[in-house]
């Protein structure tokens, strides 16, 4: 009688069974969500009050005769300072958002302890990861629909735009934005305390991407770094699109650098995500918080 | 038969306890240097937008809008003694709450409510470091962003100075008063990032209050900090006051007596229902 020596696994991966996987991740994700009703509010304050400050401040510095307002108006030929302001800061805390949600999703898995049983079941591992994005999308969905709203109702910002082309932006920069968002949860597993990276990358965007002003107005050394990252051309394809009526023929010189990086990030964002999974394993740091 | 207790609370007593407490949170702080790094770049990396978005308004560096609000052009050095104001309003208002609440995480809150120091005491030690260290990423902060930006005080930085320490006492009240919210509710951070992002905006920290849409300059005028945040700027950069600065001192000086004595009747109000439920532990 022979006795096989290869280990066997009553696990039979395949692609059935990694999307059931990437489901089941995406039902947890959102079952936690809808547990923690505070999301609520921060759905309504948040996108108001972060460019808010902004708007204010430029409020101030168009003064009592709105005479510093016919200079922004030169300087970036956009007549609605609100609406500017607006889709620029709105870009930013996307970045944030995902930045802290799916940035953190495996640390906070290995927080709570969870992170190694799950390695342990035969699954896509790369599951656990995408399947955080899905929620994401549709609370940031929310929140870009409600910052619309509410500046729609409360400042009479209105859209000049094909809502077809701004959605067109969007979905174009999903790739950059979540690719990077898989980058950076990789190297957290890592480094583990990396609150500090946060501040980095957005502060980059705040400094470099235009969010309340034209990148133009930069240094030229600043415009040259501002090209490297995709949220620049994000903010500014998202203004064509939202008040200058831009249509895919205009927008093509913000798409296609966008959707560039968005290859970049999301191969990038995997192939760390391989590294810091072999590295994991083999330094069985994936346990260690 | 008398109660005995084997502590001898006296002045001395209580200066040890504070200057423990200090020690202990100065050691903490350093252990964790990125913490100092992000200090004093994070309000900058803020600040960097304005200052672009203040060229798009202005001619030939100029922010002539601006100026017509506060009768001072340099909006940099406006917004900048805004963020270092901001950094200890936020140290005084927030940090009392949020040492308890690190407390009461690490599990030493029950322990430390045990000694026989005054819980008062007890808050305002918390904030001695971190007063300290504010002070320090401050003055590094307002040099680099002097360098960047250019900062140009044309007035006494002494009386502004003076100007700004009743506004700061009288914010230990409010910090007292939140400290027991904190004691009460057991969660910290949606309430101080709201409401800081509210305070400050409605304060004018980046911007002149007049500036506000009409509805909402009564809100900002009630708060005292409005007033402290334009007095001091009246002093050093000579900008257009609310009201003339004398008047503005006294107000600033009434709020902080008000203050302190309203906020230490909260805290205590509460600590004592918070003892009273048993739920000084919980987190």
């Amino acid at each position: 009688m022979e006795t096989s020596l290869i280990p066997r696994s009553l696990g039979q991966p395949g692609l059935l069974s990694d999307i059931r996987a990437f489901l089941a991740v995406v039902r947890r994700e959102w079952t936690i969500f809808t547990r923690y009703p505070s999301w609520i509010i921060a759905l309504f304050i948040w996108p108001l009050i972060f460019p808010m400050m902004y708007i204010l401040t430029a409020r101030a510095l168009s003064g009592p005769d709105e005479s510093g307002l016919a200079v922004f108006i030169a300087t970036t030929g956009a007549t609605d300072y609100i609406g500017y302001i607006i889709v620029g800061t709105t870009v930013w805390m996307w970045q944030n958002i995902v930045l802290w949600d799916v940035g953190f999703a495996l640390r906070n898995e290995q927080m709570r302890g969870t992170l190694e049983s799950n390695w342990l079941s035969p699954t896509w591992r790369f599951s656990y990861l995408l399947g955080q994005t899905g929620p994401q999308i549709v609370s940031m969905a929310m929140f870009i629909g409600v910052t619309a709203l509410e500046f729609g109702i409360l400042f009479g910002v209105r859209l000049n735009g094909n809502p077809w082309m701004i959605g067109l932006m969007m979905l174009a920069a999903i790739p950059a934005i979540y690719g990077l968002g898989f980058a950076f949860a990789s190297l957290v597993i890592t480094v583990k305390e990396a609150n500090t990276f946060v501040f980095l990358i957005r502060g980059m965007v705040m400094i470099f991407c235009g969010i309340t002003f034209p990148v133009a107005i930069l240094p030229a050394w600043m415009q040259s770094f501002a090209k490297w990252l995709p949220q620049t051309y994000l903010i500014h394809g998202m203004r064509a699109a939202a008040f200058s009526n831009a249509g895919v023929n205009e927008l093509l010189p913000d798409l296609i650098p966008l959707l560039s990086f968005g290859g970049f990030w999301l191969i990038v964002g995997y192939f760390t995500f391989l590294w810091m999974e072999r590295r994991a394993r083999k330094t069985g740091a994936i346990g260690q918080y | 038969m008398e109660l005995t207790t084997l502590s001898q609370p006296s002045l001395r007593t209580q200066l040890r306890a504070l200057f423990v407490i200090a020690r202990k949170d100065w050691k903490v702080f350093w252990r964790y240097p990125l913490n100092a790094v992000s200090n004093v770049f994070q309000p900058i990396i803020w600040i960097t937008p304005v200052y672009f978005m203040g060229k798009a308004f202005s001619t030939d560096g100029q922010a002539l809008g601006f100026a017509a609000y506060t009768g001072s052009g340099d909006y940099m050095s406006y917004i900048l003694i805004g963020t270092v104001l901001t950094n200890f309003i936020m140290t005084v208002f927030w940090g009392m709450g949020y040492a308890l609440k690190n407390d009461m995480d690490s599990g030493v809150l029950e322990s430390n409510w045990l000694a026989p120091v005054s819980r008062l005491l007890i808050l305002i030690g918390r904030t001695l470091t971190s007063m300290l260290t504010t002070t320090i990423t401050s003055i590094v902060m307002l040099v680099i962003a002097g360098a960047l930006f250019g900062f140009k005080p044309t007035g006494s930085t002494f009386a502004a100075i003076l100007t700004a320490i009743p506004m700061l006492v009288g914010l230990y009240g409010f910090g007292f008063a939140f400290a027991g919210i904190v004691l009460l509710m057991r969660e910290a951070n949606t309430m101080v990032d709201v409401g800081s992002f509210l305070v400050q905006g409605f304060s004018g920290t980046n911007f002149p209050v007049r500036s506000l849409p009409y509805w909402l300059i009564p809100i900002s005028l009630m708060l005292p900090l409005t007033y402290g945040l334009d007095a001091v700027r009246g002093l050093l950069l000579k900008t257009n006051t609310l009201l003339p600065i004398p008047v503005e001192v006294v107000i600033l000086i009434a709020f902080m007596f008000v203050m302190l004595w309203i906020g230490a009747q909260i805290f205590y109000r509460i600590e004592r229902r918070v003892r009273t439920l048993g739920t000084l532990g919980q987190h």
